[in-house]
Protein backbone atom coordinates (compact mmCIF):
# COMPACT_ATOMS: atom_id res chain seq x y z
CA UNK A 1 0.00 0.00 0.00
CA UNK A 2 1.31 3.46 -0.56
CA UNK A 3 1.17 5.80 1.39
CA UNK A 4 -0.05 8.93 -0.95
CA UNK A 5 -3.00 6.89 -1.68
CA UNK A 6 -4.44 7.03 1.34
CA UNK A 7 -8.18 8.93 1.75
CA UNK A 8 -9.36 11.22 3.47
CA UNK A 9 -11.83 8.72 5.38
CA UNK A 10 -8.54 6.07 5.95
CA UNK A 11 -6.68 9.29 7.49
CA UNK A 12 -9.48 10.36 9.84
CA UNK A 13 -9.87 6.66 10.71
CA UNK A 14 -6.12 6.23 11.76
CA UNK A 15 -6.60 9.77 13.78
CA UNK A 16 -9.34 8.45 14.89
CA UNK A 17 -7.81 5.08 16.49
CA UNK A 18 -4.78 7.20 17.71
CA UNK A 19 -6.87 9.08 19.87
CA UNK A 20 -8.30 6.33 21.47
CA UNK A 21 -4.65 4.75 22.06
CA UNK A 22 -3.29 7.76 22.60
CA UNK A 23 -5.32 8.50 25.51
CA UNK A 24 -4.59 5.34 27.57
CA UNK A 25 -1.09 6.10 27.10
CA UNK A 26 -1.81 9.36 28.32
CA UNK A 27 -3.41 7.93 31.61
CA UNK A 28 -0.97 5.42 31.97
CA UNK A 29 1.71 8.45 32.19
CA UNK A 30 -0.96 10.37 34.25
CA UNK A 31 -0.76 7.41 36.68
CA UNK A 32 3.07 7.32 36.58
CA UNK A 33 3.54 10.38 37.54
CA UNK A 34 0.78 11.66 39.73
CA UNK A 35 0.22 14.49 37.01
CA UNK A 36 -2.51 15.47 34.96
CA UNK A 37 -1.63 14.75 31.33
CA UNK A 38 -2.87 16.52 28.67
CA UNK A 39 -3.40 15.08 24.94
CA UNK A 40 -3.23 16.70 21.89
CA UNK A 41 -5.67 15.46 18.97
CA UNK A 42 -3.22 13.27 17.30
CA UNK A 43 -2.28 14.62 13.20
CA UNK A 44 -1.66 12.03 10.69
CA UNK A 45 0.45 13.20 8.38
CA UNK A 46 2.28 11.64 4.97
CA UNK A 47 5.80 13.48 5.12
CA UNK A 48 8.95 13.52 3.20
CA UNK A 49 11.31 11.20 5.65
CA UNK A 50 13.77 13.97 5.07
CA UNK A 51 11.35 16.69 6.94
CA UNK A 52 10.94 14.69 10.22
CA UNK A 53 13.60 16.17 12.21
CA UNK A 54 11.86 19.62 11.90
CA UNK A 55 8.93 18.51 13.14
CA UNK A 56 10.89 17.71 16.81
CA UNK A 57 12.63 21.72 16.02
CA UNK A 58 15.55 20.68 14.07
CA UNK A 59 18.12 17.99 13.27
CA UNK A 60 20.66 19.39 16.24
CA UNK A 61 17.83 19.81 18.50
CA UNK A 62 18.82 17.44 21.58
CA UNK A 63 16.57 15.20 22.41
CA UNK A 64 15.88 11.80 24.38
CA UNK A 65 14.19 8.78 21.97
CA UNK A 66 13.03 5.75 22.66
CA UNK A 67 11.59 2.91 20.21
CA UNK A 68 10.38 0.15 19.88
CA UNK A 69 9.63 -2.03 16.62
CA UNK A 70 5.56 -3.17 16.81
CA UNK A 71 5.86 -7.00 16.10
CA UNK A 72 2.44 -9.11 15.47
CA UNK A 73 -0.18 -9.13 13.25
CA UNK A 74 0.75 -5.78 12.03
CA UNK A 75 4.54 -4.11 12.42
CA UNK A 76 5.81 -0.92 12.29
CA UNK A 77 7.79 1.35 14.98
CA UNK A 78 6.54 3.59 17.80
CA UNK A 79 8.93 6.51 18.24
CA UNK A 80 8.87 8.57 21.86
CA UNK A 81 10.68 11.51 21.59
CA UNK A 82 11.68 13.61 25.07
CA UNK A 83 13.12 17.55 24.63
CA UNK A 84 16.03 16.84 26.87
CA UNK A 85 14.35 19.23 29.33
CA UNK A 86 11.37 17.57 29.44
CA UNK A 87 13.53 13.64 29.54
CA UNK A 88 14.95 15.34 33.00
CA UNK A 89 11.72 16.59 34.38
CA UNK A 90 10.05 13.65 33.99
CA UNK A 91 13.24 11.72 35.48
CA UNK A 92 12.80 14.03 38.34
CA UNK A 93 9.30 13.88 38.91
CA UNK A 94 9.34 9.86 39.12
CA UNK A 95 13.06 9.53 40.81
CA UNK A 96 13.04 12.45 42.64
CA UNK A 97 15.67 15.73 41.91
CA UNK A 98 18.83 14.37 43.63
CA UNK A 99 18.81 11.00 41.33
CA UNK A 100 18.87 13.44 38.19
CA UNK A 101 22.33 14.00 37.11
CA UNK A 102 23.81 16.17 33.99
CA UNK A 103 24.94 12.50 32.52
CA UNK A 104 21.82 10.27 32.27
CA UNK A 105 22.88 6.93 34.37
CA UNK A 106 22.05 3.57 34.22
CA UNK A 107 19.06 4.44 36.57
CA UNK A 108 17.98 7.13 34.54
CA UNK A 109 18.19 5.14 31.18
CA UNK A 110 16.31 1.98 32.25
CA UNK A 111 13.51 4.59 33.76
CA UNK A 112 13.06 6.35 30.45
CA UNK A 113 12.94 3.10 28.76
CA UNK A 114 10.63 1.73 30.65
CA UNK A 115 8.21 4.96 30.47
CA UNK A 116 8.46 4.28 26.75
CA UNK A 117 7.47 0.63 27.15
CA UNK A 118 4.54 1.98 29.16
CA UNK A 119 3.37 4.35 26.80
CA UNK A 120 3.79 2.12 24.14
CA UNK A 121 2.06 -1.10 25.49
CA UNK A 122 -0.99 1.09 26.59
CA UNK A 123 -1.01 2.87 22.97
CA UNK A 124 -1.08 -0.91 21.55
CA UNK A 125 -3.13 -2.30 23.62
CA UNK A 126 -6.16 -0.06 22.85
CA UNK A 127 -5.12 -0.37 19.06
CA UNK A 128 -4.91 -3.85 19.32
CA UNK A 129 -8.53 -4.55 21.40
CA UNK A 130 -10.31 -2.05 19.08
CA UNK A 131 -9.05 -3.30 15.90
CA UNK A 132 -8.57 -7.11 17.02
CA UNK A 133 -5.47 -7.38 16.19
CA UNK A 134 -2.40 -8.84 18.20
CA UNK A 135 0.52 -6.15 18.40
CA UNK A 136 3.26 -6.50 20.92
CA UNK A 137 5.89 -4.06 21.26
CA UNK A 138 9.48 -5.41 21.04
CA UNK A 139 11.83 -4.44 24.04
CA UNK A 140 12.59 -0.63 24.24
CA UNK A 141 16.26 0.98 22.75
CA UNK A 142 17.16 4.70 23.78
CA UNK A 143 18.77 7.16 22.53
CA UNK A 144 20.03 10.70 24.01
CA UNK A 145 21.38 12.86 21.01
CA UNK A 146 20.65 15.24 18.22
CA UNK A 147 16.90 14.67 16.55
CA UNK A 148 18.46 14.18 12.76
CA UNK A 149 20.62 11.26 14.36
CA UNK A 150 17.96 9.63 16.97
CA UNK A 151 15.06 9.52 14.02
CA UNK A 152 17.19 8.40 11.08
CA UNK A 153 17.98 5.19 12.74
CA UNK A 154 14.19 4.40 12.77
CA UNK A 155 13.58 6.33 9.46
CA UNK A 156 16.10 4.01 7.81
CA UNK A 157 14.15 1.15 7.69
CA UNK A 158 11.04 3.01 5.70
CA UNK A 159 12.98 4.25 3.67
CA UNK A 160 13.75 1.25 1.91
CA UNK A 161 10.28 0.93 0.64
CA UNK A 162 9.78 4.51 -0.37
CA UNK A 163 10.40 8.66 0.25
CA UNK A 164 7.44 9.03 2.68
CA UNK A 165 6.54 7.95 6.23
CA UNK A 166 2.82 8.08 7.36
CA UNK A 167 2.95 9.55 11.30
CA UNK A 168 1.19 9.79 13.62
CA UNK A 169 1.77 12.14 16.10
CA UNK A 170 0.93 13.68 19.09
CA UNK A 171 2.23 16.03 22.14
CA UNK A 172 1.81 15.03 25.63
CA UNK A 173 1.93 17.90 28.16
CA UNK A 174 2.03 17.05 32.16
CA UNK A 175 1.33 20.01 33.61
CA UNK A 176 1.77 20.80 37.48
CA UNK A 177 1.69 24.20 39.18
CA UNK A 178 5.14 24.83 40.12
CA UNK A 179 6.70 22.61 37.72
CA UNK A 180 8.10 22.46 34.33
CA UNK A 181 5.80 21.18 31.70
CA UNK A 182 6.62 17.88 30.32
CA UNK A 183 6.35 17.32 26.52
CA UNK A 184 7.05 14.18 23.97
CA UNK A 185 5.97 13.74 20.64
CA UNK A 186 4.59 9.94 20.01
CA UNK A 187 5.83 9.10 16.64
CA UNK A 188 3.29 5.53 15.22
CA UNK A 189 5.57 4.33 11.89
CA UNK A 190 3.60 1.87 9.96
CA UNK A 191 5.67 -0.65 7.73
CA UNK A 192 3.63 -0.04 4.61
CA UNK A 193 2.68 -3.11 4.49
CA UNK A 194 0.96 -3.13 8.12
CA UNK A 195 -1.09 -0.89 6.98
CA UNK A 196 -3.69 -2.81 4.63
CA UNK A 197 -3.83 -5.37 7.90
CA UNK A 198 -5.26 -2.32 10.23
CA UNK A 199 -7.47 -1.05 6.94
CA UNK A 200 -8.87 -4.25 6.73
CA UNK A 201 -9.30 -4.48 10.92
CA UNK A 202 -11.41 -1.20 10.95
CA UNK A 203 -13.14 -2.83 8.20
CA UNK A 204 -14.47 -1.32 5.07
CA UNK A 205 -12.91 1.97 4.96
CA UNK A 206 -12.29 3.23 1.54
CA UNK B 1 31.87 34.22 4.73
CA UNK B 2 29.25 33.13 2.41
CA UNK B 3 26.12 31.45 3.11
CA UNK B 4 26.44 27.59 4.33
CA UNK B 5 24.57 25.26 1.91
CA UNK B 6 22.34 22.97 3.76
CA UNK B 7 22.65 19.23 2.45
CA UNK B 8 19.13 17.68 3.80
CA UNK B 9 18.47 13.58 4.15
CA UNK B 10 18.80 11.87 0.71
CA UNK B 11 20.23 15.07 -0.86
CA UNK B 12 23.74 15.92 -2.09
CA UNK B 13 25.55 19.41 -3.62
CA UNK B 14 28.83 20.16 -5.08
CA UNK B 15 30.23 23.41 -4.64
CA UNK B 16 33.56 25.48 -5.27
CA UNK B 17 35.57 28.00 -3.00
CA UNK B 18 34.11 30.50 -0.57
CA UNK B 19 31.30 28.01 -0.43
CA UNK B 20 30.60 25.99 2.75
CA UNK B 21 28.62 22.92 2.70
CA UNK B 22 26.76 21.81 6.05
CA UNK B 23 24.60 18.35 7.09
CA UNK B 24 23.30 18.16 10.53
CA UNK B 25 22.05 15.28 12.97
CA UNK B 26 24.09 12.06 10.63
CA UNK B 27 23.29 8.94 12.99
CA UNK B 28 23.85 6.29 11.25
CA UNK B 29 23.21 8.03 7.93
CA UNK B 30 26.76 8.40 5.88
CA UNK B 31 27.81 12.04 5.35
CA UNK B 32 30.35 11.68 2.06
CA UNK B 33 33.08 14.24 1.53
CA UNK B 34 34.82 14.41 -2.08
CA UNK B 35 37.44 17.21 -2.55
CA UNK B 36 39.82 18.67 -5.31
CA UNK B 37 41.98 21.18 -3.15
CA UNK B 38 43.24 23.23 -6.05
CA UNK B 39 40.50 24.11 -7.80
CA UNK B 40 38.88 24.75 -4.15
CA UNK B 41 35.71 22.21 -5.67
CA UNK B 42 34.13 19.96 -3.40
CA UNK B 43 31.16 17.44 -2.60
CA UNK B 44 29.28 16.19 0.11
CA UNK B 45 25.97 13.94 0.04
CA UNK B 46 23.65 12.55 3.61
CA UNK B 47 23.07 9.14 2.27
CA UNK B 48 20.64 6.96 4.12
CA UNK B 49 21.33 3.25 2.60
CA UNK B 50 24.44 1.43 1.29
CA UNK B 51 22.82 0.81 -2.85
CA UNK B 52 19.34 0.45 -4.24
CA UNK B 53 18.02 -2.92 -4.52
CA UNK B 54 19.33 -4.82 -8.10
CA UNK B 55 16.56 -3.24 -10.97
CA UNK B 56 15.21 -0.64 -9.16
CA UNK B 57 15.42 2.36 -10.50
CA UNK B 58 15.25 5.21 -7.83
CA UNK B 59 13.87 8.86 -8.09
CA UNK B 60 16.52 10.05 -5.53
CA UNK B 61 19.52 8.73 -6.03
CA UNK B 62 21.19 11.23 -3.11
CA UNK B 63 19.58 8.66 -0.81
CA UNK B 64 22.38 5.69 -1.49
CA UNK B 65 26.14 5.66 -1.06
CA UNK B 66 27.17 4.28 -4.17
CA UNK B 67 24.82 6.59 -6.45
CA UNK B 68 25.65 9.58 -4.51
CA UNK B 69 29.40 8.83 -5.03
CA UNK B 70 28.97 8.82 -8.87
CA UNK B 71 27.10 11.32 -8.64
CA UNK B 72 28.81 13.88 -7.17
CA UNK B 73 32.05 12.46 -8.98
CA UNK B 74 30.50 13.25 -12.26
CA UNK B 75 29.43 16.75 -11.60
CA UNK B 76 32.87 17.25 -9.73
CA UNK B 77 34.73 16.28 -13.44
CA UNK B 78 32.12 18.29 -15.07
CA UNK B 79 33.12 21.82 -12.85
CA UNK B 80 36.67 20.93 -13.59
CA UNK B 81 38.20 18.88 -11.18
CA UNK B 82 40.78 16.42 -11.78
CA UNK B 83 40.24 13.46 -11.00
CA UNK B 84 43.66 12.03 -9.31
CA UNK B 85 43.47 15.05 -7.28
CA UNK B 86 40.18 14.23 -5.77
CA UNK B 87 39.98 12.64 -1.76
CA UNK B 88 37.30 11.77 0.41
CA UNK B 89 36.99 11.84 4.29
CA UNK B 90 33.31 10.01 5.34
CA UNK B 91 31.70 10.77 8.59
CA UNK B 92 28.66 8.98 10.71
CA UNK B 93 27.59 5.56 10.11
CA UNK B 94 26.87 5.07 13.43
CA UNK B 95 24.50 3.07 15.67
CA UNK B 96 22.39 5.00 17.69
CA UNK B 97 20.17 2.79 18.90
CA UNK B 98 22.49 0.31 20.63
CA UNK B 99 20.44 -3.48 19.59
CA UNK B 100 18.61 -2.18 17.19
CA UNK B 101 16.93 -4.22 13.90
CA UNK B 102 17.92 -8.04 14.00
CA UNK B 103 20.55 -8.00 11.97
CA UNK B 104 24.02 -8.41 13.52
CA UNK B 105 25.65 -5.39 11.40
CA UNK B 106 23.92 -2.08 11.75
CA UNK B 107 22.74 -0.05 8.70
CA UNK B 108 25.62 2.60 9.76
CA UNK B 109 28.49 -0.10 8.76
CA UNK B 110 26.97 -1.29 5.85
CA UNK B 111 26.91 1.91 4.39
CA UNK B 112 30.63 2.73 5.91
CA UNK B 113 31.65 -0.21 3.93
CA UNK B 114 29.75 0.83 1.06
CA UNK B 115 31.69 4.16 1.23
CA UNK B 116 35.01 2.32 1.40
CA UNK B 117 34.69 0.03 -1.68
CA UNK B 118 32.91 2.08 -4.01
CA UNK B 119 35.50 4.82 -3.34
CA UNK B 120 38.46 2.09 -3.64
CA UNK B 121 36.43 0.91 -7.10
CA UNK B 122 36.71 4.52 -8.23
CA UNK B 123 40.28 5.35 -7.14
CA UNK B 124 39.42 7.90 -4.99
CA UNK B 125 41.36 8.23 -1.89
CA UNK B 126 39.81 7.86 1.63
CA UNK B 127 42.24 10.15 3.54
CA UNK B 128 39.83 10.18 7.15
CA UNK B 129 36.97 9.07 8.68
CA UNK B 130 35.27 9.22 11.95
CA UNK B 131 32.81 6.80 12.01
CA UNK B 132 30.42 4.18 13.95
CA UNK B 133 29.99 4.45 17.34
CA UNK B 134 26.69 5.36 19.39
CA UNK B 135 26.72 9.50 18.81
CA UNK B 136 25.52 11.70 16.09
CA UNK B 137 27.42 13.69 13.88
CA UNK B 138 27.17 17.27 12.19
CA UNK B 139 29.32 17.81 9.57
CA UNK B 140 30.42 21.42 8.10
CA UNK B 141 32.72 21.83 4.95
CA UNK B 142 34.67 24.99 4.13
CA UNK B 143 35.41 24.73 0.66
CA UNK B 144 37.46 27.68 0.75
CA UNK B 145 39.94 25.74 2.84
CA UNK B 146 39.46 22.68 3.31
CA UNK B 147 38.59 22.32 6.56
CA UNK B 148 36.10 20.24 8.02
CA UNK B 149 34.55 20.29 11.30
CA UNK B 150 32.48 17.61 13.00
CA UNK B 151 30.45 18.44 15.69
CA UNK B 152 28.96 16.26 18.04
CA UNK B 153 26.13 16.15 21.43
CA UNK B 154 27.98 13.32 22.85
CA UNK B 155 31.08 11.91 21.25
CA UNK B 156 32.88 15.41 21.20
CA UNK B 157 34.03 17.69 18.26
CA UNK B 158 36.83 17.10 15.79
CA UNK B 159 38.59 19.50 13.21
CA UNK B 160 40.13 17.99 9.75
CA UNK B 161 41.29 19.34 6.25
CA UNK B 162 41.80 17.93 3.19
CA UNK B 163 45.55 18.59 1.59
CA UNK B 164 45.26 21.67 -0.53
CA UNK B 165 48.54 20.58 -2.67
CA UNK B 166 47.86 17.47 -3.69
Amino acid sequence: MNFDRLSASQLDALREISNIGMGHAATALSQLTGDRVELRVPRVTITEISAVPELLGGAEQVVVGVTLRILGDARGNILLIFPLESARQLLTRLLGAAAVKDEFDEVAISTLKEVGNILASAYLNALGSLLHLTMIPSIPLLAHDMAGAVVDAVLIELSQEGDLALTVETEFCGEVPGHEVIRGHFFLLPDAASLQVVFGAIGGVA
Amino acid sequence: MSEKRRIGISEYATGISPEVLITYGLGSCLGILLYDGQQRLGGLAHTLLPAPRPGQTEARPGKFVTSAIELMLTELLARGAERPRLTAKIFGGATMFEGFGNDAEGIGVRNTRAARETLAGLGIPLHSEDVGGHHGRTVEFDLATGIVQVRSVRGGDIVTHFDLTV
